[in-house]
């Protein structure tokens, strides 16, 4: 457990804990940042999902959001079998069971994944793993998050999270929707560019609050895609 | 007519752990949220026990290898959420799996009594000749338990199971629970082989079954 010096009261409201998300969210943020601006002479170095991640998960455990807002870590296997790092959820009051659920997928910079898909190579892929791989092998990484996201509903959202864009290599940006799945009836494929797509039709960018906002006050069973600018 | 099939002969390449088998099973550990699945596996696969309770999102798998009668066994050792919402992405997996591990809380009514739907969805999903052991975890908290080994006991009879009580904080009937199921599945490809050599790929001229083990006592004794 991380020292945490104003350890707050729990969340009472439904909403209340949006604020938390977002200070927990700041943090995460900044700090994966500082990694996105390090101009590493030999290409070698990638920010890992894990700074952001872990950078989160001590700021909530120190604000008290867990009980309210909790964040899973998939461990190595289920980040290849479902495509997700990690899945945050809002939780249901008493039961704790989650009521909606945020898959996260990040995505590196281009050259960057390359170098992580070496680095993995090199490392030596434990059997496990590789059993993970053989059972997935007929998806892509972003058809098994949106598969999924889709298996369980409408009120589980894929949230693909970028560490840089192509013209802006120094921000966080996301994609989320709970309606990815419709793009497979239009023949259209699940890959990167696809994704990279919202952006150009889009030019409002929500915060993580607005984000949130928007998540709880939606409509059950109804569609939604955002785009959010997370640093 | 669904057959039991086994991956046989599998020669993996690659550094990373033992990549050479024999026979690779299949198993799915199934049951009602916090009956402790994944505890469960973990004290088997890891031999760890936590008493921090982490909900399992979707699914998870370990393996572990054992050894039975000079063959090397794989075991792909499936843990599935028990919450609802998950229900499409586990019942999925159910495929292919030659065994199930369906676990109820014995400090928990309600887990007990899903344990009949858990094994329909078995039936629908699942091979005709996967094997089931029933296990009433958490036997380790006797002054808390609602349900008797007698019910337990009666119910795993009814449905045609084999059953045990366990404790994977305890690590009571763990290993048991794990090698009785494997027994269980030699036996029935034994049989299948008997009776239709063409079942399994590669046609193996090594039986696994020998005289079955004498039946361990399936309480607690706790």
């Amino acid at each position: 457990r991380p020292t945490c010096l104003h350890l707050r009261p729990p969340v009472v409201k439904p909403n209340d804990f949006i604020p938390l998300f977002n200070d927990c969210i700041s943090a995460a943020s900044s700090r994966t940042q500082e990694y996105l601006l390090f101009k590493d002479p030999e290409d070698k170095f990638h920010p890992s999902p894990d700074v952001f991640l872990m950078t989160y998960i001590t700021q909530s455990v120190c604000l008290n959001l867990t009980d309210a807002f909790n964040c899973t870590a998939m461990t190595p296997e289920q980040r290849i079998l479902l495509g997700a790092d990690w899945v945050w959820a809002v939780l249901e009051k008493p039961t704790k069971n989650p009521r909606i659920q945020i898959a996260v997928q990040v995505l590196h910079l281009p050259e960057r994944e390359d170098a992580e898909e070496n680095a993995i190579a090199v490392e030596g892929c434990s059997e496990s793993l590789q059993m993970a791989q053989i059972e997935s092998s007929s998806k892509t990484t972003y058809e098994r998050l949106v598969g999924f996201c889709t298996s369980i509903g409408k009120d589980c959202y894929a949230l693909f999270l970028f560490f840089g864009k192509r013209n802006d290599k120094e921000n966080i940006y996301g994609v989320l929707s709970n309606n990815f799945e419709a793009a497979i009836g239009k023949c259209n494929k699940i890959d990167r560019p696809f994704i990279e797509n919202f952006f150009k039709g889009s030019r409002y960018l929500h915060t993580p609050s607005g984000m949130m906002q928007a998540l709880m006050s939606k409509k059950e069973g109804d569609p939604l895609t955002l785009m959010i600018k997370f640093s | 007519v669904k057959h039991m099939a086994a991956t046989q002969d599998v020669k993996g390449k690659g550094e990373g752990g033992d990549q050479n088998f024999d026979y690779m099973f299949k198993l799915l550990i199934i049951g009602n949220s916090s009956v402790g699945k994944t505890s469960f596996l973990f004290r088997y696969a890891d031999d760890a026990f936590t008493s921090a309770f982490v909900s399992t999102v979707g699914i998870d798998f370990k393996v572990k290898t054992v050894y039975k009668n000079d063959k090397r066994i794989k075991l792909q050792i499936w843990d599935t959420a028990g919450q609802e919402r998950y229900r499409t992405i586990t019942t999925a997996y159910y495929r292919g799996a030659m065994g199930f591990i369906l676990m109820y809380d014995i400090t928990n009514e309600e887990s007990f009594g899903a344990v009949q739907d858990w094994s329909t969805q078995i039936k629908t999903y699942s091979w005709d000749n996967a094997q089931v052991v029933l296990a009433g975890n958490k036997c380790d908290m006797e002054e808390e338990r609602v349900v008797s080994v007698d019910s337990g006991r009666l119910l795993a009879e009814q449905l045609g199971f084999e059953f045990f009580e366990t404790s994977a904080k305890d690590n009571i009937n763990v290993k048991q629970t794990f090698e009785r199921l494997v027994d269980l599945i030699c036996e029935k490809m034994s049989e299948s082989l008997d009776t239709d050599p063409a079942v399994t790929t590669g046609a193996p001229t090594a039986k696994l079954t020998d005289s079955a083990p004498p039946l361990q006592q399936p309480g607690c004794n706790c």
